[in-house]
C-alpha cells in the first residue's frame, strides 16, 4: 500500500503539482490575509518573496558559510560560488541535524527579510488608498527586483547564485525531490493552520472590520495604522518563506524567476478563482491553477502537434480568460468567504444548548 | 552605454522622444481611470501592440516610411480598448463591480492580449524569417538635419507635435462641443447625467478607444526611439503608470505632462548620475520612475492634480 503510493508520487508531474502548490499556498495564502482579509491592495507580492528569496540564498547561505569558515563575503556570490557551496552541501549532506538546522535558519532569515519588507509597505498602506496604494506596492516590488537584478554584490545579479542543499541529506536524485516536497508541503500546511487560526482569532474579524469599514472599526476603538502594519508584516514574513522554500528547492537564486507575473499576479489569480478571503478556497485555486500550469508543462510537445502554437502562450491566454471570466461570473470566487466561527461548531452547539435548557 | 556617454543633446532629444509616448499612453490610463474607474493593466499589452504594428508592416510586410503606420497603430490599439470594454469592462460597470475586480478582469484580458503578441510574432518568424524577439527601429527614422555632430530625428519632432496635438483635440472636444459637455458630466457624475439622457455607455466607449489608441499610438513613438521585445509593453508599463499616478489620474494633461516629468528625469538623471558614478548605474534606470512616482505620491497623496493649485496661487498673491 505504501509503496504503492509512494510510486506514485515518484511521478514527477505529481511532485511538480504538489511542489507548486505548496509554495503558491504559502505565497497566496498571504495575499488573501492582506487582500482578502485585510483589504490592502498587495500589487506588490514579489517584493516580500524576493526578499524572503535572497535572504534564504545570499544572507543565511553567507551566515551558514561563515559558521563553517568558508569564505563568505563577496566570493560567496562571485565565481567561487558554486565551490564554496559544493564544501557546504558536503557537509549538509553527511548531517541530518546539520541541515534541519539550516533549514530552519533560511526560514527565519526569510521571514524577517520579508517581514521588514512588510514593515515597510505599511509606510504607504496607511497613507494612501485604492490604485495609488496598488500601484505604490507595484513599484517597490519592481524596484528591489531590479537591485537583485544588477546589484551583483547581493545575490549574484543576472547569474544568480547556487543555493545550499538543505534537502539532500535524504539523498540524491528522485528522493531528493520527494523528500523535499514533502517537507514543503508539510510546512504548507502549517501556514494553512496558522492562517486560518488568525482568521478565526479576534485579530482577523478585526481585519475583516476593518476591510468592511474602517471608520466603524475606529469608532470600536481599533488601531488603524497598527492593524494594517501587522497584517503587512505577518503576509510579508509568510510570503518571504514562501520564497526562499523555492530557492531552497530549486537550489539556486535568480533575480528573473522572481517576477511581478508570477509571485504577484499568479497568486492573485489563484485567489480570485478559489475565493477572497476564504481560506479553504485558497487551497482549491492554487491546486487547480497548479495542476494546469503543471499539466501544460508537462505536455508541451505533445500540445504543439494539436494546436500549432507555443504552450506558453497558450497557459497565458488561458490563465487570462480565466481571470476575465471569475470576474465576470463569479467574482466571489468558487468557495465564497463566509463569517469564520470563533470556536468549534461542536462547542458553539453544546453552548446554544445549554441557553435553551436557560441555565 | 554608448548613447549616455553622448553630450546632453542628443540624451535630449531622445529623452523627448521617448516622453512623448510615454505622455499620451499616460494619459490614455488616466482617461480610462477617470471614466470608469478601471486602472488598466492592459495597457502594456496595448502599447507593445502599437510598437509591433509599426515593426511588422514598415520592417515586415509593407515596407515604406514607419510613421505611415501611426494611424494603424492608432486604431488598432482603439480597437483593443473597445474590445476590452464591450467584452468585460461594460459588464462589470453594470455589476458595480469594486475597484480590485476591475483592475484584476484588466489583467486578465492583457495576459490573452500579450499572448496574441507572442503568437503573431512566433507567426512572423515563421513565415517570413525575421527575428521578431529583438526589434531596433532607433536607426531607421528620418534624419531632419543634424545637431553638431548628431543626427536630429524626425520622431523628436513629431513625438511632441503629436502630444500637442492630442492635447488641443481634448481642449476643444471638451470644451467647445456637445460631446464634450455630456463627457465631463458623466465623469463628474454618471447618475445624473444617465437622467439626463446622455449615454453613458458611448462616453464609456469612446474613452476606452481613446485610452487604447493612445497606448497604441505611444507604442508607435516608442517603437522609433527604444528598441524592444514582446515583453515591451511590461517594461514601459510601470513608467506609464507613474506617469499617470503623477499627473493626478483625473486630468487628461495631467497625464500628458506626466509623462513629460516621468519620461525626461528618467533619462536626463540616469545619464547624469552615469556622469557622477560610472556607467554602470545605467541598468538602475528602471527605478528612477518608481522612486519619482513613490515621493510624489508620500507627499501629496492623490497626485499632483490633487494639490489645490488655485489655492496656493491666490496665497502667493496675497488674496
Amino acid at each position: 500500500m505504501m509503496e504503492g503510493i509512494l510510486e506514485y508520487l515518484y511521478n514527477p508531474l505529481v511532485l511538480s503539482i504538489l511542489v507548486n502548490m505548496a509554495v503558491f499556498l504559502i505565497v497566496t495564502l498571504s495575499l488573501n490575509l492582506e487582500t482578502g482579509f485585510a483589504g490592502i491592495p498587495q500589487f506588490g507580492r514579489v517584493l516580500a518573496v524576493i526578499a524572503g528569496a535572497i535572504g534564504a540564498g545570499a544572507i543565511a547561505g553567507r551566515i551558514m558559510a561563515a559558521m563553517m569558515g568558508l569564505p563568505a563575503g563577496l566570493e560567496y556570490v562571485g565565481d567561487k560560488n558554486f565551490v564554496i557551496v559544493e564544501q557546504m552541501n558536503k557537509a549538509l549532506e553527511s548531517s541530518p541535524a546539520l541541515s534541519i538546522g539550516a533549514l530552519l535558519l533560511s526560514l527565519a532569515v526569510a521571514a524577517v527579510m520579508g517581514g521588514i519588507m512588510g514593515y515597510l509597505a505599511s509606510y504607504p498602506a496607511i497613507r494612501l488608498k485604492e490604485a495609488y496604494l496598488g500601484i505604490t506596492l507595484l513599484a517597490f516590488g519592481d524596484a528591489l527586483q531590479i537591485i537583485a537584478l544588477y546589484y551583483d554584490p547581493l545575490a549574484g545579479g543576472t547569474a544568480g547564485i547556487v543555493v545550499p542543499d538543505v534537502f539532500r541529506f535524504t539523498g540524491t536524485g528522485e528522493i531528493r525531490f520527494l523528500s523535499s516536497t514533502l517537507i514543503i508541503l508539510g510546512i504548507a500546511v502549517l501556514v494553512y493552520i496558522y492562517v486560518q487560526r488568525l482568521a478565526r482569532s479576534p485579530f482577523g474579524r478585526a481585519l475583516k472590520a476593518m476591510r468592511d469599514n474602517e471608520l466603524a472599526a475606529k469608532v470600536y476603538g481599533k488601531d488603524i495604522v497598527s492593524l494594517r502594519a501587522k497584517t503587512l508584516i505577518i503576509g510579508g514574513a509568510l510570503a518571504g518563506m514562501g520564497g526562499a522554500l523555492w530557492t531552497l528547492y530549486t537550489g539556486s537564486f535568480k533575480a528573473l524567476t522572481y517576477n511581478r507575473l508570477t509571485w504577484t499576479f499568479w497568486p492573485w489569480a489563484f485567489m480570485m478563482l478559489g475565493g477572497t478571503g476564504n481560506n479553504l478556497g485558497i487551497v482549491l485555486g492554487t491546486l487547480i491553477f497548479s495542476t494546469i500550469r503543471s499539466l501544460i508543462y508537462a505536455y508541451k510537445t505533445e500540445l504543439t502537434t494539436f494546436i500549432p502554437i507555443n504552450p506558453n502562450w497558450l497557459e497565458y491566454l488561458l490563465i487570462g480568460v480565466i481571470i476575465v471570466l471569475i470576474a465576470l461570473f463569479r467574482p466571489q470566487g468558487i468557495l465564497p468567504e463566509k463569517p469564520e466561527m470563533p470556536l468549534s461548531k461542536k462547542k458553539i452547539e453544546s453552548i446554544r444548548a445549554s441557553l435553551a435548557k436557560g441555565d | 552605454m554608448q548613447i549616455l556617454a553622448g553630450p546632453v543633446v542628443q540624451i535630449l532629444m531622445t529623452a523627448i522622444g521617448f516622453s512623448g509616448g510615454l505622455a499620451l499612453a499616460a494619459a490614455g490610463i488616466t482617461l480610462i481611470y477617470m471614466t470608469t474607474g478601471t486602472f488598466n493593466f492592459a495597457h502594456a499589452s496595448m502599447t507593445a501592440w502599437g510598437f509591433y504594428i509599426v515593426f511588422s508592416l514598415y520592417k515586415v510586410l509593407l515596407g515604406g516610411n514607419p510613421y505611415l503606420y501611426f494611424p494603424v497603430a492608432f486604431l488598432f490599439s482603439g480597437l483593443l480598448g473597445v474590445i476590452t470594454y464591450v467584452l468585460v469592462n461594460r459588464w462589470l460597470l453594470k455589476r458595480g463591480a469594486d475597484m480590485v475586480t476591475l483592475m484584476m478582469s484588466t489583467l486578465g484580458v492583457d495576459l490573452a492580449f500579450f499572448a496574441f503578441i507572442n503568437i503573431f510574432a512566433d507567426y512572423l518568424t515563421a513565415a517570413y524569417k525575421v527575428n521578431t524577439r529583438l526589434i531596433v527601429l532607433t536607426t531607421e527614422d528620418i534624419v531632419l538635419g543634424k545637431v553638431g555632430p548628431f543626427p536630429f530625428k524626425a520622431i523628436t519632432v513629431i513625438s511632441v507635435a503629436i502630444v500637442v496635438g492630442m492635447a488641443l483635440f481634448f481642449f476643444l472636444l471638451l470644451n467647445k462641443t456637445k460631446f464634450g459637455i455630456a463627457f465631463r458630466i458623466t465623469v463628474e457624475n454618471p447618475s445624473l447625467a444617465s437622467i439626463l439622457g446622455i449615454n453613458t455607455e458611448v462616453i464609456y466607449a469612446f474613452a476606452w478607444f481613446m485610452g487604447g489608441a493612445m497606448a497604441g499610438l505611444g507604442g508607435a513613438i516608442l517603437s522609433l526611439v527604444i528598441s524592444g521585445t514582446p515583453t515591451v509593453g511590461n517594461t514601459v508599463i510601470v513608467p506609464e503608470f507613474a506617469a499617470s499616478i503623477v499627473g493626478g489620474l483625473y486630468s487628461i494633461y495631467g497625464g500628458l505632462l506626466g509623462g513629460f516629468l516621468i519620461g525626461l528625469s528618467q533619462k536626463l538623471i540616469i545619464n547624469w548620475l552615469g556622469d557622477v558614478f560610472g556607467g554602470n548605474i545605467v541598468v538602475y534606470e528602471p527605478i528612477i520612475p518608481l522612486l519619482i512616482m513613490a515621493a510624489t505620491l508620500l507627499i501629496y497623496p492623490e497626485g499632483l492634480a490633487g494639490i489645490n493649485w488655485g489655492r496656493i496661487l491666490r496665497k502667493k498673491s496675497g488674496r
